[in-house]
């Protein structure tokens, strides 16, 4: 049983899920769920660990298909393209839909290289100058640049915590994505880098569409416009955030705003 | 007098320290707590038991290299030894013949001289065997007795055979550590007289390699014992030829293995490149030897090199490199799974192919493991002996031609000790001196490639 609030189908959606459910072996870790994600929002996927938010979130850039044992069953469609189509390259899917990981995952280059790596393999910019001004643009929309623009050939790996997961954000912004996934990015991060990791979210949100999976209800509260409560790999309620924080419809909901479980 | 008898009275004796521990142990169980024992009695068991054995194992030692000489001593002093040859051949002879049939290993003496001995022999020896086991049950009595006079119910028994448990696996070890310096302190020795009849600057940097061992010591010539063909047609063989074999088919079959593989194809491919590291390495010199060589050699032929030989460094350097596949093929699989997994999605999810994120980023996040497993390699390949012995040539060569015989350091050294030569010979020394050098290489490429390895698993931990 679903709730889903009034005004939340939208015909311009970016994402459109319909009974989605995924099974890893024989364990069903996500049962039908259907959502539209509006390209002008921030959506905060919220609900306790292992609800499955997460790979449900992973779904829309077929990471699960990484994983062996995962099949995912149902409809999803990006700008009503059927991502599970044959035409549907994996490649240009997962460039069109960014990702950033909860724990930063720079890769062992330098902070240029971490960033020039997604316009390179996609052929996006080829010449050094493309490039320095794709790594510049991005490590500015990422609020990164003032801070490593002297040192762009030091390792990414030596950056904070809370800068890698900058520079990851930068990576992903680097291709030009209409849609960027966040799983978590912030719970390894102190509280001043999760301040500016939110401040970023709030300022790329209307660029692209943001989908944002994250444990912290104050975070989805403040980050985000539209609200998800995921429970036992069901999606319980879907709403605006406001609502969904102060109005909620279903028990479960309130009882996990609350803080009587989760 | 067979140890074995002793061992098997020391065995006995130490059952029943055991048995006669625990049962004085059990004596003083209370249920009581504040009489309770400060250990249980399988403790005081154990403690009883190792003050017996060890005891008993050490005299048995000492016993089995001095009563020999004992017997000995005593048969000389007999009468009918004096009928003996003053010394030579046939006194050692008769003496052994006398002995083996004391001992019933022998059925009847052969020389009539040695009949007069063996009684004589079987006296000592039947002697001396009750001495040993009179000494063997009266140590075992004094110290188990001494032990099992300490029993008390607050006598921490267990401390003090957890420490003896402690002793016994540190001496264990220390038997692996000593020899390694004993083996190295010997190699040193040998080279340092080596290095007195030949000069350190003539050995590392003569280009002529050519032992006289006919030659007189003293006749020495110094420009004979040149080791760089030797040194080059090591590293030719096992670090170039070798290498170029099993670099790139290691990589490759560890990134399909690691990447591509489905896990039941994995499951069973992988095994059976291991068992390629278990072939025995004389097995891959008669492969090298009577089948690649020859091939190789035809093939050269039929293209117009005359010049090729049976003994060509090509087909050693390839079964070689074939050797160490399974090597180079674990190494670069360990440190590629040790590149945590979230590199490989970070790519993913950029929209990288697979062979893109393996060539960009989990290559070379692994690299460090992967330059380190082919040192090791090297390392191996430059101390291997057995295929360069059947495969390649005796005979020094300094050449690039790989159709070319060559030889190796493994291989002089093998040539130069085996057969009947003198301890003082310069040729015999300069095995040594080899086998110095190649240690010494091999230690430090194995040094440096362990500490690369280390410093790389810590980067991801």
């Amino acid at each position: 049983m679903t709730v889903i609030h009034p005004n939340m189908t939208d015909e311009s959606a970016k994402i459109r899920a319909r009974d989605v459910s995924v099974f890893y072996g024989d364990n069903k870790a996500i049962d039908a769920v259907s959502i539209d994600i509006s390209p002008n929002y921030v959506t905060a996927f919220i609900g306790p660990s292992g609800c499955g938010k997460s790979t449900f979130l992973r779904c829309f850039n077929r990471m699960n298909d990484t994983i062996g044992t995962a099949r995912v069953t149902g409809l999803i469609e990006l700008d009503g393209e059927d991502i599970h189509a044959d035409r549907m390259d994996v490649v240009q899917l997962r460039a069109r839909v960014g990702m950033v990981f909860q724990k930063p995952n720079p890769f062992p280059k330098s902070i240029y290289e971490n960033i020039a790596y997604g316009p390179k393999i996609h052929g996006f910019a080829e010449k050094k100058a493309d490039l320095d001004v794709v790594v510049e643009r991005s490590l500015t929309r990422a609020g990164l640049w003032d801070e490593v623009k002297d040192r762009l050939d030091d390792s990414g790996t030596a950056l904070s915590g809370g800068q890698q997961q900058r520079l990851c954000i930068a990576r992903a912004i680097a291709v030009d994505p209409e849609v960027i996934l966040m799983d978590e990015p912030a719970s390894a991060l102190d509280p001043i880098a999760t301040a500016k990791i939110e401040e970023l979210i709030d300022e790329l949100s209307g660029r692209y569409a943001i989908v944002i999976v994250t444990h912290s209800m104050q975070q989805a509260a403040r980050v985000s416009q539209r609200t998800a409560f995921f429970h036992l790999g069901k999606m319980v309620e879907y709403g605006p955030t406001s609502d969904i924080f102060t109005n909620p419809i279903e028990e479960r909901t309130k009882d996990y705003i609350t803080g009587r479980y989760g | 007098m067979s140890p074995i008898t002793l061992i098997l009275i020391a065995m006995g004796l130490g059952l029943a320290g055991w048995l006669s521990g625990r049962a004085k142990a059990w004596s003083f169980q209370s249920s009581d707590p504040a009489l309770r024992s400060a250990s249980r009695p399988v403790y005081h068991a154990w403690y009883v038991a190792l003050w017996v054995v060890i005891p008993v194992l050490a005299f048995i030692t000492i016993w089995s290299v001095l009563a020999p000489q004992l017997v000995m001593q005593s048969v000389l002093a007999s009468p009918a030894a004096a009928q003996l040859p003053a010394f030579g051949f046939e006194r050692d002879a008769f003496i052994g013949e006398a002995r083996a049939v004391a001992q019933d290993t022998a059925p009847a003496v052969f020389n009539v001289e040695a009949e007069a001995l063996v009684a004589p022999f079987r006296e000592a020896i039947s002697r001396y065997k009750i001495i040993g086991i009179i000494v063997t049950v009266l140590i075992a009595l004094a110290c188990g007795g001494l032990a099992f006079l300490r029993l008390r119910p607050d006598f921490r028994a267990r401390t003090r055979v957890e420490r003896t448990v402690m002793m016994i696996l540190l001496l264990a070890s220390l038997v692996a550590i000593l020899t390694t310096l004993g083996i190295f302190g010997s190699l040193v020795f040998e080279t340092v007289r080596f290095f007195g009849i030949v000069s350190p600057a003539d050995f590392l940097f003569g280009t002529f390699w050519g032992p006289d061992t006919m030659a007189s010591p003293e006749a020495t010539d110094p420009s004979r014992y040149g080791a760089v063909p030797l040194f080059w047609g090591t590293i030719f063989i096992g670090a170039v030829i070798a290498m170029i074999v099993a670099i790139p088919l290691g990589l490759m079959s560890a990134i399909y293995l690691t990447q591509y593989a489905h896990p039941r194809v994995r499951s069973w491919v992988k095994p059976l490149l291991e068992i390629l590291a278990g072939v025995p390495t004389v097995v891959y010199g008669y492969f090298a030897a009577l089948t690649l060589a020859p091939m190789i050699r035809d093939a050269a032929v039929a293209i117009g090199i005359t010049s090729a030989s049976t003994e060509s460094a090509l087909a050693a350097g390839i079964v070689m490199g074939v050797m160490i596949i399974p090597f180079v093929s674990s190494m670069a699989d360990d440190s590629m799974a040790a590149v945590p997994s979230a590199m490989r999605d970070g790519s993913l999810a950029m929209g990288a192919t697979k062979s893109e994120t393996i060539r960009k980023v989990l290559f070379p996040a692994a690299l460090p493991g992967i330059v380190a497993g082919i040192m090791l390699a090297v390392s191996r390949a430059i101390g291997e002996t057995m295929i360069v012995v059947m495969a390649a040539s005796p005979a020094a060569n300094l050449t690039a031609n790989p159709l070319e015989p060559m030889s190796t350091v493994t291989v002089q050294i093998v040539k130069l000790l085996t057969g009947e030569q003198s301890t003082d010979h310069p040729a015999t020394l300069s095995a040594f001196a080899l086998g110095f050098v190649l240690f010494m290489v091999t230690l430090a490429l194995n040094f440096i490639a362990l500490r690369v390895v280390k410093r790389f698993r810590e980067a991801y931990e």
